[in-house]
């Protein structure tokens, strides 16, 4: 099922001259996990904030479940619809890690509305992303980068969106801490039909992805240059390299 | 309501963060609750003695010549009575006779102090001769309404001082508190939160800190209006004033707080919130989230 399409999208920031997207068309479906990819300064995370409705692009339009972002209240969205996880976390560092989620939760309205009840579902959440009570129970400001992080993607989490939107997630990781995060963002998409979107500099984090899109100095990459771009092991979603994955998996 | 109650118990618990600059707001609230209480229930209390002063001296008159020292002499018992016959007149009353002479000391209490000339055209009507004066008492008058009025002034223009430095003041202490807070709007908006919840979250925060800022600058400033009245009381006694007359002057008056000053005060309370309120609230929905968080980012 589609979820979100974006429609000839062209994003300039306040104030300046150039456009930072320039004509993107694409669309994600429920269920699937998609991977940006792209150089520094491309324009991966203006994409993110135009999708998850922190902004509203230039020119085109962005539809969520074929309505236009445009139109819809982008607060209930943002509340509701999608969970970001920011590349620079964006939490309250003045509240504790639980905190942030269970304001999360109640901002979201979200359906458990006693206070107690809701505090044990944002430990078990932490708990989840490896955040131990202890951890939780500290500010932000006392946390490492990676333990942030993991607050970060327990937040987003928080409000059972249907839209997952995360910008370099694992980037404050170690190994064993990713590969536990990328199992839950792929269970996430194919088992609860949610739809993942990653920005990711990471060979691990495309590598779980059904879809990766390049994206360079604003516009999608397609075709040869696409590829050229890909870490050597990425599969994409073209027909070819569906045969040669079904190949390898047959081996 | 209970949608609501979030943004209340945010509201509360960031009271308890960020000490500093709350209490830098609370301080601010605190000094100018605490003038204004000084300058109003000063302001307050001259107004009603004057009235009363005005009430008590403006209406008690006498007849006598008018230049002093004068051959002429004082009014008669029978011209006294005869003038105490009068519509604007409450109460009069009139001296024994001398043996040397008929003259008598009579005092006419007129109803009201705007009645004076009024009375004085009825007096002469009735017969009283030019040469007399138809007058109260101005030495006493002044004496009593000069240095309140003094200080009816001065704590009326300290009043609007007070009021004008804490509203500019208070500007830009919320001006400053909402980009120190910037990111933490940016976070929330990011998260969802409407930008009316976010005003009345920070709506919350301001009255919370005014209602204790209030309390507190009413007890300071009633502790202190009282020996603020009586240093400024001396000083609006010119030492003329004091030689001239010989009677006892006013030094001291009882300054009171009372409801109506009470309640004057919590309006100014009510307008330096509504003050940061507004201005909070204008910042806050200029902000759009992305913004923020680009910046920071
Ligand atoms: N607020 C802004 N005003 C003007 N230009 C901006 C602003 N924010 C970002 N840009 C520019 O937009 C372009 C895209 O930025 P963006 O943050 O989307 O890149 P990115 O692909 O996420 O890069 P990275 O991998 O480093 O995170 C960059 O050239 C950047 O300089
Ligand atoms: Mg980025």
């Amino acid at each position: 099922m589609k979820c979100l399409e974006l429609a000839d999208v062209y994003y300039r920031y306040e104030g300046s001259a150039d456009y930072v997207l320039k004509g993107i068309t694409a669309s994600f479906e429920s269920g699937k996990v998609y991977t940006i990819i792209g150089e520094s300064g491309a324009g991966k995370s203006t994409l993110l904030s135009l999708i998850s409705g922190l902004d509203v692009c230039t020119e085109g339009d962005v539809y969520y479940e074929g309505k236009s972002l445009r139109k819809l209240d982008r607060d209930d969205y943002r509340a509701k619809s999608v969970g970001v996880i920011f590349q620079g976390y964006n939490l309250l560092t003045n509240f504790t890690a639980v905190y942030n989620i269970t304001l999360s939760m109640s901002i979201s309205e979200s359906e458990i509305t006693d206070r107690q009840a809701k505090k044990e579902a944002a430990y078990a959440l932490l708990d989840n992303m490896g955040v131990d009570r202890e951890t939780a129970d500290r500010k932000i400001l006392y946390l490492s980068g990676g333990e942030q992080q993991r607050v970060g993607i327990a937040r987003a989490l928080s409000h059972n969106p249907d839209v997952i939107i995360a910008d370099e997630p694992t980037g404050n990781l170690d190994a064993e801490t990713e590969g536990a995060v990328l199992n839950i963002f792929t269970r996430l998409a194919h088992e609860d039909g949610k739809c993942v979107i990653i920005v990711t500099h990471s060979e691990n984090v495309t590598a779980i992805a059904d879809e990766v899109i390049g994206i360079r100095a604003g516009k999608l990459l397609s075709g040869t240059e696409y590829r050229a771009s890909l870490p050597c092991h990425v599969s994409y979603p073209s027909q070819e390299n569906l045969e040669t994955k079904i190949k390898e998996n047959e081996q | 309501m209970k949608k609501y109650f979030y943004v209340i118990e945010n509201a509360l618990l960031n009271l308890s963060k960020n000490k500093g600059r709350n209490f830098l707001q609370g301080a601010m609230i605190f000094a100018v609750i605490t003038t204004t209480v000084i300058a109003l229930s000063i302001h307050n209390t001259s107004v009603t003695l004057i009235s009363e002063y005005k009430a008590h001296f403006g209406s008690e008159v006498s007849i006598s010549p008018e230049r002093m020292p004068s051959n002429l002499p004082g009014i008669t018992a029978e011209q006294a009575l005869a003038f105490s016959q009068s519509e604007y007149l409450r109460d009069f009353e009139v001296s024994e006779p001398d043996d040397s002479s008929e003259a008598v000391d009579a005092v006419f209490y007129l109803k009201s102090p705007e009645l004076l000339e009024a009375f004085a055209a009825e007096v002469r009507g009735k017969g009283l001769p030019d040469g007399y004066k138809v007058d109260i008492d101005r030495d006493a008058y002044a004496r009593m309404v000069t240095p309140l009025e003094g200080l009816q002034d001065i704590s009326f223009t300290f009043l609007l001082i007070v009021l004008a430095l804490g509203a500019a003041i208070m500007v830009l202490l919320s001006v400053i508190a909402v980009r120190e807070r910037k990111y933490e709007i940016g976070v929330l908006r990011a998260m969802g939160m409407k930008k009316r919840k976010l005003a009345m979250g920070l709506g919350v925060e301001i009255i919370a800190i005014t209602c204790v800022c209030y309390l507190f600058g009413m007890i300071a400033g009633w502790l202190l209006s009282q020996p603020i009245s009586d240093a400024l009381l001396t000083g609006q006694q010119s030492a003329e004033l004091m030689n001239a007359v010989a009677a006892q002057p006013l030094t001291s008056v009882k300054i009171s707080v009372s409801p109506l000053t009470a309640l004057e005060i919590f309006g100014v309370a009510i307008l330096l919130a509504s003050i940061a309120g507004i201005i909070s609230v204008r910042q806050v929905t200029k902000y759009e989230p992305i913004k923020i968080l680009m910046e920071r980012n």
